[in-house]
């Protein structure tokens, strides 16, 4: 067997590539490299007007802009004392529900459903299964149209602001999209049976699972910080608990738990693991006919997780939708003080974490952002320090498409996983 | 006929925003065609397979977007659609959906697509990040819109189906 390489790793955004060298017939190395040019997202927030910050934050990643938004408000308004209206955050929760139909969807057929159907993209399936690759389409363009009704774009939208939104969307223009909606939910739980029906390669990991939690709901907007450790932090103390650091192989950060210096998982996986009991009826429903048992522990069920939650937020927007009724105004006032604020999200990759000093003119002297991507590049390095041994048997080129999968599986975003703290220059 | 013009490009990489900039001109130079209810001009950065939806509802689309082949910076090609097929992707972004891939999903899956459907596509030399174009792109950007332009006119002239 020669070193597994793949310089190139397809169906997922950004650059990265993929090495496992072998030495005496067992693995020597493992190495996701991240070679995208790193983004400075944070450096340059810095001396930005706070209000600036989402619609720049929402630049960071084209599939899941939104999270972006909703961790950075939710920061800056902890930093500035500013509590939203509960019509404010019933949007931004619409918002996100958009946000997780277009990328679930386009995930789940598009990215890692062909390698557990054995194609090699999406348009090989669209040959053999047109009507799945058609209703994966039509379920992403209802969450794009959703998208666009309230930020007024389907990609990168507008109108999100600390303290609220800009306006609020027009309700007959919201009302509209209930039938595609309807049929989105419908499209998923039949989506759930797809996923459940799928032939998953036979891993397991002993993970920690962290994500957020609420007594109330679903978390994916906001909530408490939870490990299946039973470590449970406000937001505020993220950063007492989880750490990222540099790797010299990417110019992404590697996440850690500080406390035992392991890796954790961020994700669907985590957050269906850690939140079920949250789940609203129909979802429950289709994950339980689906079969499912709890914890599930192989991270190419991620896709399984997904499925779930498309159920999930279809579900939630119809409700949200039904009741949308904007009264007053659109956001809260802001009275700028110096402060400090954090928050956090669940992207559809996972924990989304921002922080921010903000100064007494509203100008940001610090951000900190930990995408969920970067919190798994170094558990999908130990995943596949596991997994790899057992696919060595196969021929070179399945053993390579194995490992792959397994990455893709995680979805990972490597287009917002490359920041960094500092650039240091080696001139040896 | 209902024709959409589609600038395609990303204007911060350089060249690769010469389909923008081309759009751009003909609209200063044809604002005559350019105002005909008939027609939608837009622009979109990496459409992915949005793209699928800027071009729903057309009877013809006009892409116009940079190219890299070995021919010289500021050239013009025109592309049918079969043409268009053959190119492959080399940027890897938004999830690896091209124009070409995203076109050749459409037709397998017997999506409603324009029936005439033309690339303008402008070679680029420097698809390094920054927002100048190129001198050889900035001299090309006349003679393109003028391709616009012309491809426009021919469009209009085949009958209504």
């Amino acid at each position: 067997m020669k070193n597994i390489e793949v310089p190139a790793l397809a169906r997922v955004e950004g650059e990265g590539a993929l090495y496992i060298r072998l030495k005496d017939g067992s693995i020597a190395e493992v190495e996701l490299n991240i070679y995208e040019p790193p983004r400075f997202f944070e450096g340059f927030l810095e001396d930005r007007y706070f209000q600036e910050v989402p619609d720049i934050t929402a630049r960071i990643c084209g599939i899941c802009p939104v999270a972006y938004q909703m961790s950075s408000v939710q920061a800056l308004e902890a930093a500035l004392g500013v509590q939203i209206s509960k019509q404010a955050r019933d949007l931004r929760r619409l918002l996100y529900c958009a946000e997780y139909i277009e990328s679930h969807a386009l995930h789940i057929y598009m990215l890692q459903g062909p390698d557990l159907l054995g194609h090699e993209s999406a348009l090989s399936l669209a040959e053999v299964a047109p009507d799945v690759v058609k209703g994966a389409l039509r379920l992403k363009k209802a969450g794009n149209d959703l998208l666009k009704a309230i930020g007024g774009r389907s990609v990168h939208p507008v109108n999100t602001c600390v303290g609220g939104f800009y306006r609020w969307p027009d309700v007959k223009a919201i009302k509209d999209l209930l039938p595609a909606l309807e049929w989105a939910l419908q499209a998923s739980i039949e989506t759930v049976k797809f996923a459940s029906g799928l032939k998953y390669p036979d891993f397991e990991m002993d993970y920690e699972f962290v994500a957020l939690t609420r007594p109330d709901e679903y978390a994916i907007y906001d909530g408490e910080i939870l490990s299946s450790k039973g470590n449970r932090i406000t937001v505020d103390e993220f950063e007492n608990e989880y750490i990222e650091t540099h790797v010299r192989h990417s110019n992404a950060l590697h996440s850690h738990t500080i406390a035992s210096e392991t890796t954790y998982f961020v994700g669907p996986l985590a957050r269906l693991n850690l939140n079920y009991e949250q789940l609203r009826p129909i979802a429950r429903k289709a994950a339980d006919e689906s079969g499912l048992r709890l914890p599930l522990r192989n991270p190419f069920k991620n896709l399984l997780a997904r499925a779930i939650e498309l159920v999930e937020v279809c579900d939630v927007a119809i409700e949200i939708i039904e009741n949308y009724a904007p009264k007053g105004p659109s956001f809260a006032p802001i009275s700028i003080k110096e402060g400090q604020g954090s928050g956090a999200s669940e992207a559809p990759r996972g924990l989304l974490y921002h922080r921010y000093i903000v100064d007494d003119r509203g100008m940001i002297r610090f951000a900190k952002i930990t995408p969920p991507t970067a919190q798994n590049f170094a558990q999908m390095e130990a995943d596949l320090w596991k997994y790899a041994p057992s696919v060595l048997d196969l021929s070179h080129e399945e053993a390579t498409l194995a490992c792959e999968h397994l990455v893709r599986s995680y979805d990972p975003c490597i287009s917002c996983a490359t920041h960094f703290l500092k650039l240091t220059v080696d001139r040896a | 006929m209902k024709i959409v013009i589609l600038g395609i490009g990303q204007s911060l990489r350089s060249d690769d925003g010469a389909g923008l900039g081309a759009v751009h001109r003909w609209k200063e130079t044809f604002p005559l065609t350019a105002n005909n209810a008939l027609l939608t001009a837009s622009e979109t950065e990496l459409p992915g397979l949005e793209l699928l939806n800027l071009l729903e509802g057309f009877d013809a689309a006009i892409l116009v977007d940079a190219v890299q082949s070995t021919a010289k910076p500021g050239t013009i090609h025109k592309l049918r659609e079969a043409d268009i097929l053959g190119f492959s992707e080399t940027h890897q972004s938004a999830h690896g959906w091209g124009v070409a891939e995203t076109l050749q999903l459409a037709r397998r899956l017997n999506i409603d697509l324009p029936r005439n459907i033309l690339l303008i596509g402008i070679e680029g030399e420097n698809f390094s990040p920054g927002i100048s174009l190129s001198q050889s792109i900035c001299a090309a950007l006349d003679e393109v819109a003028q391709v616009i332009e012309d491809s426009i006119k021919i469009f209009q002239d085949i009958p209504d189906q």
